[in-house]
């Protein structure tokens, strides 16, 4: 089975010539599908851009990017639509969740299927079984301000899964949350990928929840420095 | 699809209204300003229509009796009628002035008719007509009279028998009709003092005052107490007579300026309210502007305070035409609720206009086209803006 996630020698520069500055500097990443790992680094280290670069929102300088063995980047996009990458294949969590304040909670979730032309009913269909997996299902009907932030983490990581994405990118998920709410996230995480076979790379500072990875990268002056993690239950 | 515009106009349907009202209420004044130039140009055709002439006879190289002051024998129409193809001839004389009504001026046209001929009111809608031949008065109901009220018009009173509507002077000031003689009088008869002075400086001509001429000063100061012109001889053509040749050979042997209902079309259109059209199309240009502005920098605002969800959307994959088809159809929301604001106030405040205003359908329907081409075109801004987001900034760091 090939990897979820295969990088290697990924390279961004930002500006030309003299003033050029390297974000990464060859990165190497392998995220095997089911697997959460965690991305740690202090600030300026290069962890949003390799998230852009993973994202497909910024175009890396140079290197290789496959995502379930199918090459997306490789000196290049290979891809036409990265739009339909993102909605298709990637799934995103945010710091806070980002959802969108006039659709209810259902409508947030089925908005991506929508996007990708299924048909609305199913779209439904497909958030309500998501909703009623990550146990948000009773607030199907809610609008999103009505919600507490768990609840609102929920539905945003019901709205990354639902597509079935090979891959999720969950930027600083726990951010928000106090350290009860902040591990009930990654116990979830950890159960949609063990249930769905997605890799998940998790960016975080939180101390609270890094002790929860199995593998960690770190990411120092745009390199990444793989190590084996405590992996304690959630 | 979810109608992302649909949903978010919901969501906050409270604002959303409101600014729609807001925008709605100036949609409304250009609307009664398009409905106010409207009224002019019906009031001026109205009166033309409503005096039931084909034909309007007036001194030579002027523009009268409308439009610049005319002075015609009131003897005119007898030779008028010998013309090949008059069927009916009418003097009519209008002078503007204020009359007094329970101690409040009323501004009006006072228009001296003889009834029965060209000239006399089209329709009346309460009273009958003249029937005396002196001292009963016609009135538009927008002088405020009523029936059997007595006005005072220089010496005399008049009674108020008959009632008519949309009779208005190309100023807009409502018509008071009398009969012809006391019009003549009303206009051109010196007050009391003044003949008694005009009277004394005759009898001082020796020109005038001559021993041995005896009744030459009783005529020539009877003369100067009468009047015998009139501002135009209002003609209804037999049927199939050319209009045209009519007027034509009226100018050639009368010696008299004849305008068809075309040419006086003409006058009150192109001449008389060109000046107060193009007053009323700078306030349209001004304010369709001014609504365009303010669409434009509400649209762009409510489109900044999404930023974040935008940017959200276009990671998640949402096409650009997706956003920008949300923020299109927000302005094109905004425009409807404001065009529909608008006609409603524009229909209710039109009657309290001292002047007519005429809403006509046609331009409803323009206003609102130009309401949602202007949203369209302010929206543009908005979605410049919004496909310019970066859909990174979704992305911490």
């Amino acid at each position: 089975m090939p990897a979820a996630i295969e990088i290697s020698g990924l390279t961004k520069r930002y500006g030309e010539g003299d003033a050029a500055v390297a974000a990464l500097k060859g990165v190497d990443m392998i995220v095997q599908p089911g697997e959460v790992v965690g991305l740690i680094g202090p600030s300026g280290s290069g962890k949003s851009t390799l998230l852009k670069c993973l994202g497909a929102v910024i175009e890396p300088s140079a290197g290789r990017m496959a995502l379930a063995g199918e090459a997306i980047y490789d000196n290049g996009w290979q891809v036409a639509d990265l739009r339909a990458l993102r909605r298709d294949r990637i799934g995103f969590v945010f710091q806070a969740p980002y959802l969108i304040p006039f659709l209810d909670v259902t409508d947030n979730v089925a908005l991506l299927p929508m996007l990708a032309g299924v048909a609305n009913a199913d779209a439904r269909e497909r958030a309500r079984v998501m909703l009623t997996a990550l146990d948000v299902g009773h607030r199907a009907q809610a609008q999103v301000a009505q919600l507490s932030g768990g609840e609102q983490q929920r539905v945003a990581i019901a709205r990354a899964l639902v597509n079935q994405p090979p891959i999720i990118l969950a930027d600083e998920p726990t951010a928000p949350l106090d350290s009860e709410r902040a591990l009930a996230v990654v116990r979830i995480l950890n159960e949609m990928a063990q249930r769905f076979a997605t890799a998940i790379i998790v960016v975080t500072h939180d101390e609270k929840i890094i002790p929860t990875f199995r593998r960690i990268y770190h990411i120092r002056d745009g390199r990444t420095y793989e190590e084996a993690g405590e992996g304690r239950a959630a | 699809m979810i109608n992302l515009a649909g949903r978010d106009i919901l969501n906050g349907w409270g604002k959303f209204l409101f600014t729609g009202i807001g925008l709605g209420l100036l949609i409304g004044v250009t609307l009664s300003m398009a409905g106010i130039y409207r009224g002019l140009v019906d009031d001026g055709r109205v009166l033309l229509s409503n005096g039931g002439a084909d034909l309007w006879v007036v001194q030579r190289d002027t523009l009268g009796p409308y439009a610049e002051p005319s002075n015609v024998r009131d003897d005119a129409y007898r030779a008028l009628l010998g013309v090949r193809g008059v069927a009916e001839a009418g003097n009519v004389t209008y002078l503007t002035m204020q009359i007094e009504d329970q101690g409040k001026d009323v501004r009006v046209m006072l228009v001296g008719f003889q009834p029965g001929h060209p000239g006399e009111p089209g329709y009346l809608v309460a009273g009958r007509p003249i029937t005396r031949s002196h001292y009963e008065a016609i009135a538009d109901i927008k002088t405020g009279f009523r029936l059997g009220q007595r006005i005072r018009i220089r010496r005399h009173e008049y009674t108020v028998v008959g009632l008519t509507r949309r009779m208005v002077s190309s100023g807009g000031d409502p018509m008071v009709f009398v009969p012809l003689r006391d019009a003549q009088e009303v206009q051109f008869l010196k007050d009391n003092d003044a003949l008694v002075n005009e009277r004394a400086r005759t009898a001082a001509n020796p020109a005038f005052n001559r021993p041995g001429v005896p009744g030459l000063l009783e005529a020539v100061q009877a003369s100067q107490a009468s009047s015998r012109t009139v501002n135009v001889v209002m003609l209804r053509l037999a049927p199939h007579a050319d209009e045209a040749l009519v007027a034509s050979e009226i100018r050639r042997w009368k010696h008299l300026e004849a305008y068809t209902r075309a040419d006086m079309d003409e006058i009150l259109v192109a001449k008389l309210i060109a000046t107060s059209a193009k007053q009323i199309f700078m306030f349209l240009v001004i304010l369709a502007i001014v609504s365009a502005a303010i669409v434009a920098f509400i649209i762009y605002t409510m489109t900044l305070n999404k930023v974040r969800e935008i940017a959200v959307l276009k990671l998640i994959g949402a096409r650009n035409r997706t956003i920008a088809a949300m923020i299109l159809q927000q302005a094109l929301g905004l425009g409807a609720i404001g065009f529909l604001v608008g006609k409603t106030a524009a229909t209710l405040w039109a009657p309290i206009f001292p002047k007519y205003v005429l809403l006509l359908p046609g331009d409803a329907v323009l206003g609102a086209l130009l309401v949602l081409a202007i949203c369209a075109l302010a929206s543009v801004v908005a979605i410049r803006a919004a496909l310019r987001i970066d859909p990174a900034t979704a992305i911490g760091g």
